[in-house]
């Protein structure tokens, strides 16, 4: 394995020499799950293959450590979400652990994802600004289409005696969005936002997700 | 696979998928269960059309739709929850999260270049080069008749750009990635090319002149109507409403991995456009994509329509001048219009 996920050991993960010992929590996930002390390393592998069993997904054992790494998961792959891992049995006196140290691009990509809408919101307030500028050529040219009064509108009688509210008169409008320009931020910033919830929510449900499925693939005999 | 003849063609021959009404799945569970399930969709139907038909003028705003469509999408999610139609495409944490990107895209980056050449602009320059009024009659029509004209207006437009996308190889290019999507949920309509997403858009309901409360109302159809064409839930569909409206049966037909199920029911929220003209398939499907189910990645996705037509052109050319043996590897992958 190589990369992010790359060189992890029992001490303080590395990034290609460089230390990152808080940050990479954003995309790493790193635990483990009690196994039954009596399993051997493989046989606990063997026990967690269904889970790797998917399209896209090279598994490779060496030295009592599984690693795998998935191109492109499918939607229903359990550990879609963990497109790179490293597992390995720790015995500790009489117990004994599977632990994890996991990568997820998805995790990554939602951590930044508020970026880029928060810059697609400067986008929109930039394009207005920029109309703003070329306004004195439009305002002239609205203010011709102004003087032409707007006819009122009348509801089809059929709405009248069914009771809908008539429309407004068009002259009365006040343009009140005049100057806040046609292209909004707040929809950016509302998606930047949500995101922001994704990824709190992510980071916490992803790898209680997997504790469970990898306490329930544990807990089961190996299928011969 | 044998398949089963539907008019002239044989549907699912290459996938499975269930022909006609009689053996789809149905809502299992108790009374209530089957009571929720059997008339939500009418329910709601009549209740937004009531909503919007009624609503004072400070409430009947396009700020009121917007708010009232996102505690609708938190429902319809939670309604995935309780009563998937298919265990197989329930939602994750992280196809939420895909599609989450997709619709942000569509609300922020389309929504922005559509202000300058999306079917607003190109309707006011058509209008103020010919100087045509507009037809300004229509606004004395009962409002639900409006409504629907809008409604089915648009979606005609929809059913030909959906029809061409399928047919007319550029185009396709720009649809293709919309159906790599291998299961259906609630936000999977945003899934695809931002093109493509520009292209559906357009429609040609802005030369009309209809009064604002008809649009809110044309816009409650849309958002009790058409938004199921996406979702995993199961419901007890009327056959009234089958017939005339496009529903999430007809929907999973349409991005089966059965290459002829795939061209038909085109329509977003009307099927019968799809009667019509000869394109509706009734029916079901569980498996759904294209390559055998390959998932598309969002960088694949985005790149796509780009990089299969670099690499046709490429092809087309090297066969037109180049020749020989050395354009064989230029083949692009074979990517019929598949849907």
């Amino acid at each position: 394995m190589s990369g992010v996920a790359g060189s992890i050991g029992p001490g303080v993960p590395t990034m290609a020499g460089i230390k990152l010992p808080l940050i990479d929590n954003i995309w790493r996930v790193r635990g483990a799950v009690p196994i039954d002390p009596a399993l051997s390393a493989e046989e606990a592998f063997a026990r967690i293959d269904p889970l790797l069993r998917t399209t896209g997904t090279a598994v490779a054992q060496e030295a009592g450590t599984l690693t795998y790494s998935k191109h492109n998961p499918a939607a229903q792959d359990k550990l879609a979400t963990f497109t790179r891992g490293r597992l390995w049995v720790e015995r500790a006196g009489a117990g004994a652990v599977l632990r994890f140290d996991l990568f997820s691009h998805a995790l990554l990509a939602c951590f930044l994802a508020p970026l880029l809408f928060l810059g697609f919101a400067q986008a929109a307030i930039a394009l207005n600004a920029w109309e703003a500028s070329n306004a004195e050529t439009s305002e002239k040219s609205a203010k011709k289409e102004d003087e032409k009064p707007k006819p009122v509108k009348q509801l089809n009688p059929v709405d009248v005696f069914l009771g809908a509210p008539a429309p407004e008169d068009p002259s009365k409008k006040k343009d009140e969005k005049k100057d806040e320009g046609r292209h909004s931020p707040e929809e950016a910033y509302f998606m930047a936002g949500l995101f922001a919830v994704i990824y709190l929510v992510g980071r916490w449900l992803e790898p209680w997700l997997l504790r469970r499925r990898l306490r329930a693939a544990l807990a089961l005999p190996t299928a011969s | 696979m044998a398949g089963v003849q539907v008019g002239k063609r044989i549907i699912g021959a290459d996938a499975p998928v269930t022909v006609g009404w009689e053996n789809i799945g149905r809502v299992e569970g108790g009374p209530i269960k089957q009571f929720v399930f059997t008339w939500f969709q009418p329910v709601m139907l009549f209740a937004a059309i009531g909503f919007w038909y009624y609503a004072p003028n400070w409430l009947a705003v396009a700020s009121t739709a917007i708010a009232i469509r996102l505690g609708w999408l938190i429902l319809l999610l939670a309604l995935e929850w309780v009563n998937p139609r298919y265990e197989s495409w329930q939602l994750t944490w992280k196809e939420f999260a895909t599609d989450a990107f997709y619709v942000g895209m569509g609300m922020t980056l389309v929504g922005m270049i559509d202000a300058y050449i999306g079917d607003g602009a190109i309707i006011r320059a058509v209008q103020g080069a010919f100087d045509w009024d507009k037809f300004s009659w229509f606004t004395g029509l009962p409002l639900l008749v409006q409504a629907v004209l809008i409604s089915m207006i648009f979606d005609f437009g929809q059913y030909w750009m959906h029809r061409a996308m399928h047919n007319w190889y550029p185009l396709w290019l720009t649809h293709a990635p919309h159906h790599y999507i291998t299961q259906l949920n609630i936000n999977k309509g945003a899934v695809g090319n931002p093109v493509e997403l520009f292209l559906i858009g357009l429609g040609i309901g802005g030369l009309f002149d209809f009064l604002p409360r008809a649009f809110l109302l044309a816009g409650a159809i849309g958002m009790t109507v058409g938004i199921y064409q996406h979702i995993n839930v199961r419901f007890n569909t009327p056959r009234w409403w089958r017939f005339i409206f496009n529903t999430t049966e007809h929907h999973s037909v349409h991005h089966s991995r059965d290459y002829e199920a795939t061209r038909s029911n085109y329509s977003g929220t009307w099927i019968i456009w799809d009667r019509m003209f000869g394109t509706c398939v009734d029916g079901e499907a569980e498996l759904l994509g294209m390559e055998d189910g390959r998932r598309m990645d969002i960088a694949e996705t985005m790149v796509f329509p780009f990089r299969e037509g670099w690499r046709s052109t490429k092809a087309a050319l090297a066969r037109r001048f180049g020749g020989g043996a050395g354009a064989a590897h230029l083949e692009p992958a074979r990517l019929e219009p598949a849907e």
